[in-house]
């Protein structure tokens, strides 16, 4: 310890880490330009799966690169123009034309034209990149590429999300294709360059200076892969990063309380927390238990506790903007623990039911240890099973729960109907509750199967969806999430795609 | 001596070769797999079967465990299915980072060992042992995450003075000096336990030495105790020592995984935790590997020693 | 850690300093005046206050540790919460007082049956050569391996529990004590009188229970107080890493990982458990040390 202290007093006489890791003042208010952004993030990218949506690295990696044929706007499903300037959809429902901007260039100096669409709806399409809407692409069958500024894609069957796989699909350059999968280059039209990755370590990105659209202020992005919420809090505090995506929601209260920093919510990617139950476990088969289930669950407390207000308590995923959001049947199952208590002694046994959840997750074990309480309160006894991340996937997948589970799961900010076709846990064929029914498969394939995504009869059929998932609770939910980040106050003008990909384009920092 | 060496090599190299099966197979016995990690849990059947035709895993395991080993002797130690990138890099550089952790603590544990031990044999004072023995058990009874907590909390949070985790950006040897205060929390932290384990058994070893007849003569002879400790004790004390620093070295690499996460410090025990949670069957079996070697080789380098010491056992008698 | 533990606890326990013939009955209370004057004292003590309050539990307890308050959600320590509530509304105060029976289970039962069955092991392996050779091998393979990444390991295979921080203490536990025997055992069987009692014609089996056992009580029991306080803190660092008990059951180690989880917030939290896991670690360390010292004198 004595020695620490002399080291450090010593050390205080040459320069400072610290000092240089917070790195120079820059001008006051305003637009400027320069500086790198060092964002914290908690997962590494994996080339193997850079096109799934699954870590803050790679979404930011995708966000900064590349750029897709439309954006939709945070709380709407209205289509902007992005690499596409326009668009037309066949009155049949079975394609779409769409004009591409002329003056597009990937960072290798290649220009953009028809054939880079189809080539990135050909890798959406291919299954090994596990990608969440790979069966929309698949559905594309038929390309019209004669116009180098234009194209027509024709669908195997109506299409209702198809302006979903526009606003999430990467236009990727096809020579460097080889090198994605290997992680050495991703090469694409977006606002910047990659430039290099050290694995565990960090991603860096510099200003594409030829950008179609305005020029971005930032000089450059460095993602550094800190896994350790607390160390991503530490760090920013200490000034070794400007902005973090993985700390925790008390973190985040506490830092959004400090003036020195800013926390920002995004109203685009949400995420919903629910309650599974794997149906093949008989005593989970009587939906008055699930029922029991749903009445048991203090909703509020959750959002409240854990999530620090930033949720909104559910019994549907869709957020309220969405066309199959219904504010009554959102209400169909209410913090009623007398309800609740009332339908379990109408049931004969009061067995133990395991509950699964993700370890290592501060959210998922308080949440798991209050739903624990609260069922315990109306007679259901739970034991829980914590279980490591490759592990609880694995479970998931194979459908071996054999009882019930939580975890969080995404696309219901989308058009209704890619919920059902893209996220496993809905998915109408296989899904991990082991919930088969002819009425929701049917619901859940017309859904699809619309000209569009946002029209009545397409409405229609989300009121079917709705119906399914009330009256049979597979899946029981519980909050809507919001996800937020926290930066240094120099951080100005920080915006998020729906796809939950932080969007840098406008982005500067101050002091 | 030569020949005693050969003699041993092929059963070492039996060692390994059966550690090597072993691994292979217990890795892929533990419950959980790469390919629905890396598949996430919204990807179709197709696409869990394409990354395991991609991976080879759907090849029978006789197959696999060929490969592998076919891979290996070509010098390719694979690819990371989680982390991506070759293994042999992850490895090289996350060994680099703990062995230049661990060095360090090694090197402040001794010199807080040498200082402690010095001082408490010559002051020989009651309060100053009562102190110093109080505080080696201290050292060794608080848990290696609670200092490594406070440390961050004092210096790198309410007096922002030191970085709270992290590895130099650009390398250890472009600015030595940076290198230093991004290395002291961690390396302080680590070295606690080892330094008072080393500190205990210096004291000891120099207070067996000052009972010794030549020290009562050199007493006698008028020379202060100072420099009896200083030019003759310790260097009669520090050979025995050193076999401690050897098992020290030892148990600093396995409370490096500990500091390393606390730290954010990219080494070998982050990777080997990594590794496994995410079931990246190449990079365990590497690392696992890499540990059986490491403990053959240093067995081998022993026994090679004591037959040196020893001419009964390289002859062929009972040890 | 069990290793350097060994030596600063005691730097010739490997070697039984010199054994003599007989089971010497003016030797044993060497043991108890150690542990009751000084160090031996003072970790008593230490000891005793944690076990005590562990045992005590449920009537100093004011919650169950499983009960959810409404509404204190992460309150600061207050006349109602000696030690506050967590993030789940319960009170740390009781938890911690439950916590330190699942640390009390894990010192008081896991070592001594890793130390009973590895002194099992190390008695009957090391009294033919070949299966001596056999299991100092295994000994040493497992020895090679830091205990957290053994830990970590077989948690993979396991799943996070109590159960696996018991797996882990009795691999952990086997080799030291199996080792420390095997020492003891070679080092008695060269003995002139162990050979004499051959010729004499004793059975193997009597010449270990009559010669070798009482011999090598000492560094047996030194050992086993500093393993105690590795049992401690392994489980304290499995806990951190996420690898301990399951929730809703507290132990020291893992109220101090939630307490660090919340240390911006919460500093207050995690300070009780810490001190009562420093206290015990310090107590048994205490008392191991209180009777290798009796062994020199």
């Amino acid at each position: 310890m004595l020695v620490g202290l002399l080291v450090v007093s010593v050390l205080s006489a040459c320069s400072s880490a610290v000092d240089e890791a917070n790195g120079s003042s820059g001008s006051d208010s305003g637009p400027s330009d320069g500086g790198t952004l060092r964002i914290g993030s908690t997962s590494d990218i994996v080339p193997a799966t850079i096109f799934t949506n699954s870590s803050d690295a790679t979404n930011t990696l995708i966000g900064a690169v590349y750029d897709s044929l439309i954006d939709y706007p945070l709380d709407s499903l209205e289509p902007q123009p992005r690499l596409a300037k326009s668009w037309q959809v066949a009155d049949d429902g079975l394609s779409i034309t769409l004009q591409l901007r002329d003056d597009v260039k990937f960072h290798t100096g290649r220009e953009f034209t028809s054939k880079d669409v189809e080539f990135s709806v050909k890798t959406w399409a291919d299954p090994t990149w596990t990608v969440q809407l790979q069966r929309t692409a698949a559905a594309i069958t038929g390309f019209d590429t004669t116009d180098p500024h234009a194209i027509t894609l024709k669908f195997d069957h109506k299409l209702s999300n198809i302006f979903d796989l526009l606003d999430m699909l990467p236009i990727i350059d096809s020579e460097t294709f080889d090198q994605l999968k290997t992680g050495k280059a991703y090469v694409g039209t977006g606002p910047f360059k990659f430039e290099s990755w050290t694995p565990s370590s960090k991603v860096v990105f510099s200003k594409n200076d030829d950008y179609w659209g305005e020029e971005p202020h930032l000089d450059g992005i460095e993602v550094n892969i800190v896994s350790d919420p607390q160390a991503q809090v530490s760090q920013l505090r200490s000034g070794q990063l400007d902005l973090v995506t993985g700390a925790s929601n008390r973190d985040l209260e506490t830092l959004g309380k400090d003036s020195k920093f800013a926390v920002t919510g995004f109203d685009g990617a949400v995420q919903q927390i629910y309650v599974g139950a794997d149906l093949a476990n008989p005593d989970l088969q009587d939906v008055k238990l699930r029922q029991a289930i749903a009445f048991a669950i203090d909703r509020e407390r959750i959002v409240d506790e854990v999530f620090r207000g930033k949720g909104t308590p559910i019994n549907l995923p869709w957020p309220d903007y969405s066309p199959a959001y219904d504010a009554k049947a959102n209400e169909t199952y209410t913090y009623d623990p007398a309800k609740a208590k009332e339908l379990v002694s109408q049931l004969g046994s009061s067995p133990t039911i395991p509950l699964a959840y993700p370890a290592g997750n501060a959210n998922y074990e308080a949440v798991a240890q209050i739903v624990q309480a609260n069922l315990e309160a109306v007679g259901i006894k739970t034991e829980l099973q914590p279980a490591e991340y490759s592990q609880f996937i694995k479970q998931l997948i194979g459908g071996t729960f054999g009882g019930l589970w939580i975890l969080q799961h995404g696309y219901a900010h989308y058009t209704p109907s890619t919920l059902a076709v893209s996220a496993y846990p809905f998915n109408a064929d296989k899904n991990a509750s082991h919930f088969v029914s002819k009425a929701y498969k049917e619901h859940a394939d017309s859904a699809w199967n619309q000209v569009s995504g946002t029209s009545p009869e397409a409405v229609e059929q989300y009121k079917n969806l709705n119906k399914d998932l009330l009256d049979n609770l597979f899946l029981i939910e519980m909050a809507l999430l919001h996800f937020q980040t926290a930066e240094t106050k120099g951080v100005q003008d920080l915006n998020m795609s729906k796809r939950g990909e932080l969007d840098l384009r406008s982005t500067y920092l101050s002091d | 001596m030569g020949a005693y060496l050969l003699r041993r090599l092929p059963s070492a190299l039996v060692v390994l070769a059966i550690a090597s099966f072993g691994i292979f197979a217990l890795v892929r016995m533990v419950p959980g797999d790469p390919v629905s990690t890396l598949a996430g849990p919204d990807a179709s059947p197709e696409a869990r079967a394409a990354i395991r035709a991609d991976l080879g895993l759907d090849q029978p395991l006789v197959t696999q465990y060929v490969a592998w080993l076919g891979q290996l002797a070509r010098g390719d130690f694979g690819t990371s299915y989680r982390i991506g990138g070759s293994v042999k890099d992850l490895v090289a550089d996350g060994a680099v980072n703990t062995i230049v952790l661990t060095v360090t603590a090694l090197l402040l544990a001794m010199a807080v060992a040498l200082v402690c031990s010095v001082l408490a044999v010559v002051l020989d004072n009651r309060w100053v042992n009562a102190t110093l023995s109080f505080g080696n058990t201290l050292a060794i009874a608080l848990p290696t995450f609670v200092t490594g907590l406070v440390l961050i909390l004092l210096f790198a949070v309410v007096f922002p003075v030191l970085p709270a985790g992290g590895t130099p950006p650009d390398g250890f040897l472009a600015r030595p000096d940076l290198s230093v205060q991004y290395l002291l929390l961690p390396a302080v932290c680590l070295a606690l336990g080892a330094g008072a384990a080393l500190t205990r058994f210096l004291t000891e070893s120099l207070r067996t030495e000052l009972r010794q007849p030549y020290v009562t003569t050199a007493r006698a002879l008028g020379i202060s105790r100072r420099r009896i400790v200083l030019t003759q004790a310790l260097r009669n004390a520090l050979p025995s020592a050193v076999t401690v620093l050897g098992i020290q070295f030892g148990t600093l690499l396995g409370g490096a995984v500990l500091v390393e996460a606390i730290f954010t410090w990219p080494g070998l025990g982050g990777l080997i935790e990594e590794a496994i949670s995410g079931r990246d069957y190449p990079l365990v079996q590497v690392l696992l590997l890499l540990s059986v070697m490491v403990f053959v080789v240093i067995q081998l380098f022993t026994d090679v020693i004591h037959a040196w010491l020893d001419p009964r056992i390289r002859i062929g008698g009972a040890a | 850690m069990s290793e350097s533990l060994i030596d600063i606890a005691a730097p010739e326990a490997g070697s039984p300093g010199s054994p003599d013939d007989q089971f010497d009955h003016r030797r044993r209370p060497g043991i108890w005046t150690a542990l009751r004057r000084g160090k031996g004292l003072a970790g008593l003590i230490l000891i005793g206050v944690v076990v005590a309050l562990g045992l005590l539990a449920p009537v100093l307890a004011p919650h169950s540790a499983t009960e959810q308050i409404p509404g204190a959600n992460l309150v600061g320590p207050s006349g109602a919460h000696w030690f506050g509530t967590d993030e789940v509304n319960r009170d740390i105060f009781s938890r911690t007082l439950y916590g330190i029976r699942t640390d009390l289970i894990v010192v008081f039962l896991a070592v001594p049956i890793g130390a009973a069955i590895g002194i099992l092991v190390g008695l009957i392996s090391s009294w033919w050569t070949f299966t001596d050779v056999v299991a100092q091998r295994l000994f040493d393979l497992v020895l090679a391996f830091p205990t957290l990444i053994l830990a970590i390991a077989l948690t993979a295979f396991v799943g996070p529990g109590l159960r696996t921080v018991f797996f882990v203490i009795v691999a952990v536990e086997l080799p030291v004590f199996g080792r420390l025997t095997r020492t003891s055992v070679r080092t008695v069987r060269e003995m002139p009188y162990v050979e004499a009692a051959h010729v004499v014609g004793a059975g193997s089996l009597w010449q270990l229970r009559r010669h070798v056992l009482p011999n090598s009580m000492e560094p047996l029991l030194v050992q086993l107080a500093v393993s105690m306080s590795v049992a401690v803190f392994v489980e304290g660092a499995m806990s951190f890493l996420g690898l301990g008990v399951r929730p809703p059951q507290p132990s020291l180690g893992s109220l101090i990982r939630d307490g660090v989880r919340n240390m911006y917030d919460a500093p207050f939290f995690a300070v009780g458990p810490l001190a009562l896991v420093v206290a015990l670690v310090l107590g048994l360390l205490l008392v191991s040390q209180a009777l290798a010292e009796a062994r020199r004198a």
